[in-house]
């Protein structure tokens, strides 16, 4: 094995109630893509966020080439040979490209006090066509591009001045085809150049994949390196959970009849630039699917149907003939929606968790038109327990909350709301392997009830898995429809994705 | 993308509109009331008073594109324009300039702290200390009318005003453009976490906001004292509505902000409001008839100037 680039020892981290990381020791190589992998609070964020800045550990080292890293910040981290790339967006709206580029390392182009704008342009752009990125212009506010091309700007941010350790941290699951592509393009440079990239996926197949080495954490606490090559994925899901997980965690049912009656009908949806022409028949008891490239128009259609959508043309209209024009309308007849962009588009992040959960439900928690403290936290509690939230109480807030348990919460609100008809956009987006299955057999369960379920997925497995029918959505509008049945392979929904 | 479409995202695009805006308003006046409205003479006293307005506008533009709020404007006003009437009798023109801009920047340098330290709304500390600022201001002048000798008002008309403001201006500009502190104000209305952990000090550049607001408000203080030649001291809150005239250019700095343009916003916008004013007094209507349109003007222009996207959340 080549020479050690970062040593980790005995990294230690706690929030309030919470052990995050418990003595984590580990080492990373140099010329290597070293996977860490574990269930959603398991404290890979938290370990990389403490090398980068992000957090301050409590206590342990980090030697960076023999030199010990205590980074301040991102910026600071930088400086210190570390970089990150979160799963979130990580660039500012209302500064330029170049802005965002070199945020916090002004005084590169600053000479007394004087920023030198042109040079600094002039310097983004250079980087910019270096990636391959010669689209995207330095001098642009950053707003004008999308959240992919964000994505690619903060990964020239943070590998432009070749860190000896780049973290890629869950950013997978925000990219397309594109994007990954370019990602993997990225960390294979980096691994090349003799650096060390560390990968944190909760896509085992991915992981296995791209990386030479897998450490696993499981509750804060190191559990095993294994190499890539050595392992499958089966193996990994054993070392994440501490016990044997299936490899078929999706229902196993085929060709059950489904029912007649039609509980939501959308026709000839369009909302321009997004989707076009869009109609689809929900049936009682029924899981549809909907899959397709990720910028293919599928996430509108969760939100059209939901009412969320703006300048949707078409109609929406449940069993009894109600017209879904709008979000209220739409949970008043027992529709719920998850958003895929669950930070800024499901969740009240600067509230708690019980607030979260209870939010909908307000209206069915108050007896005598009183709001009980003690119901409220009661409900609260029963469905984020229902959702095994890791969590100190429900009075935590959101933001404390790892990416899975935001979404966890999300999936509890609409538990708790009991509705019938539910919008799922990625529901198992950056969720360990546990929890899926338990999302997994949520759905099942619901279906067998009656509910309805619309389910969009990026992936592919997921909708063979789980849907009765499954819509690809091309360019906006539908390509192509598959009912469930055994010979339906992932190369018949990929000939319609492309 | 068709040529339209580049020219409404090109920065001439604001610039344009500002202009049209303009003509539009003078030539609306000038149709109904010829005589009583918009000749030249007429059009360099808007300007006048829409230059100090809009120095203060400059100044709460700092602020306000962070997030926060500064009520004590108007105190600050009344306490800085009080002290350059005292030390201008001490100090002749010296203590004219240097009293208002020092007073001006401590008040901004402690609205700043005190936010920052007490962690509470910007809004409850401005408002809690314009009180504070408005006692001392009766301690200034022991509760009498502060009167500008005639010797030192240089300030008060052309071109001593217009030289001050433009290097008001100026320096504003350079500032959001050419600084740190530019791009760090901006960063952190946009999202002061990830700002935060890019290694911008959030509370340093905060306190600079206010510290910055409080010295634009000190130049518009000595414009103020130097055009209007007295002020009197304030108690309960009195002075509160002189913040909303430099506001009003504020809204246009955020309005076109994405246009590169702020501070050309901030002054035109002012002189727009003039001449709204104005026209209406050439009219002949009501102060009440006045306000309401010019709010509804306000708003308006700015409403097709944001263009918000739909269902974007705007606090």
């Amino acid at each position: 094995m080549s020479e050690v680039i970062l040593h980790a020892e005995k990294i230690d981290k706690s929030f309030v109630g919470t052990h995050a990381i418990d003595h984590v020791t580990l080492d990373f190589y140099k010329g290597e893509i070293h996977a860490l992998i574990g269930e959603n609070g398991s404290g890979k964020s938290t370990f990389t966020s403490c090398l980068t800045g992000i957090y301050h550990k409590d206590s342990g080292t980090f030697t960076l080439l023999g030199k010990e890293v205590n980074a301040k910040n991102q910026v600071d981290g930088n400086y210190q040979g570390v970089a990150i790339i979160v799963q979130e967006t990580g660039t500012l709206s209302g500064l330029t490209v170049a802005e965002n580029i070199f945020l916090g390392k002004e005084d590169e182009f600053t000479k007394f006090h004087v920023k030198n704008t042109k040079a600094m342009n002039k310097k983004a752009q250079e980087l910019l066509n270096s990636y391959g990125f010669d689209y995207i212009k330095a001098t642009d506010i950053i707003d004008k591009y999308n959240f992919e091309d964000r994505k690619l700007i903060e990964i020239v941010k943070a590998t432009y001045f070749k860190p000896q350790v780049l973290i890629v941290d869950e950013t997978t699951t925000a990219l397309g085809e594109k994007g990954r592509k370019e990602l993997f393009k990225v960390m294979k440079d980096v691994k090349d150049d003799g650096r060390c990239v560390i990968f944190i996926s909760h896509d085992l197949d991915e992981v296995l994949e791209q990386s030479d080495n897998v450490s696993v954490l499981r509750d804060g606490e190191y559990i095993d390196t294994v190499k890539s090559s050595d392992v499958t994925t089966d193996d990994l899901k054993k070392l994440m959970v501490g016990r044997e997980m299936s490899g078929n965690y999706y229902r196993a049912d085929y060709g059950e009849p489904i029912s007649d009656e039609v509980v939501l009908r959308g026709e000839h949806l369009t909302v321009p630039g997004e989707i076009e022409d869009f109609s689809i028949e929900l049936h009682k008891g029924e899981i549809i699917g909907i899959g397709g490239l990720s910028e293919c128009g599928m996430h509108e259609v969760g939100k059209a149907l939901f009412g969320a959508s703006y300048d949707r043309e078409g109609t929406v209209t449940t069993a009894d003939g109600t017209q879904i024009k709008d979000i209220k309308t739409a949970i008043d007849h027992s529709i719920a929606y998850a958003s895929k962009d669950r930070s800024t588009e499901s969740l009240v992040i600067n509230d708690t968790i019980q607030d979260n959960i209870t939010l909908p439900s307000l209206e069915d928690i108050k007896r005598n038109h009183i709001l009980h403290a003690k119901d409220e936290r009661a409900f609260a509690e029963k469905y984020a327990r229902q959702m095994s939230t890791k969590m100190v109480g429900v009075h935590q807030f959101m933001s404390a909350l790892s990416g899975g348990n935001k979404q966890k919460v999300v999936l509890a609100r609409w538990i708790g709301k009991n509705s019938d008809i539910i919008i799922l956009d990625s529901p198992t987006r950056g969720i360990d392997i546990r929890v899926k299955a338990d999302i997994y057999q949520m759905m099942d369960k619901m279906r067998k009830s009656g509910k309805s379920i619309i389910m969009i997925s990026e992936e592919i497995s997921e909708l063979l898995g789980m849907a009765d029918r499954i819509i690809i959505m091309k360019d906006g509008r539908q390509n192509g429809e598959f009912l469930r049945h055994e010979g339906l392979k992932d190369t018949d929904l990929i000939a319609k994705m492309v | 993308m068709s040529n339209f479409k580049k020219f409404r995202q090109s920065h001439w695009y604001g610039l344009v509109m500002l202009a049209v805006i303009t003509f539009v308003f003078w030539a609306f006046f000038k149709i109904l009331a010829p005589q009583t409205f918009g000749d030249f003479n007429k059009l360099q006293t808007y300007l006048k008073t829409a230059l100090y307005y809009a120095v203060g506008g400059c100044g709460l533009y700092f602020i306000c594109v962070m997030g926060p709020f500064d009520m004590s404007v108007g105190a600050n006003i009344v306490l800085s324009s009080v002290l350059a009437v005292n030390m201008s009798e001490r100090f002749g023109y010296a203590g004219l300039l240097i009293a208002p801009l020092i007073s001006g920047t401590l008040v901004g340098l402690l609205n700043g702290l005190v936010y920052i330290k007490l962690k509470i709304s910007s809004l409850i500390v401005t408002a809690g200390l314009s009180l504070v600022y408005e006692a001392l201001s009766i301690f200034a002048t022991n509760g009498k009318e502060a009167i500008l000798s005639p010797s030192y008002r240089a300030f008060g008309d052309y071109p001593g005003n217009l030289i001050l403001a433009l290097l008001a201006f100026f320096f504003c500009g350079f500032i959001l453009k050419y600084t740190k502190i530019g791009t760090y104000t901006y960063a952190i209305g946009s999202n002061e976490v990830v700002a935060g952990n890019m290694g911008v000090n959030v509370d340093k550049y905060k306190v600079v906001a206010f510290v910055l607001c409080g010295f634009f408000v000190g130049i518009e203080s000595i414009l103020t004292i130097s055009y209007g030649t007295s002020m009197t001291s304030a108690s309960n809150l009195a002075s509160m509505s002189r913040n909303f005239p430099p506001l009003m250019g504020t809204f246009f700095g955020l309005a076109f902000k994405k246009y590169g343009h702020p501070v050309i916003a901030i002054v035109v916008g002012e002189f727009i409001i003039q001449l709204l004013f104005q026209g209406f007094v050439a009219l002949g209507a009501p102060t009440t008839v006045q306000n309401i349109v010019t709010g509804i003007v306000l708003l308006a222009i700015v409403t097709m100037t944001i263009k918000p996207v739909k269902g974007a959340v705007v606090k």
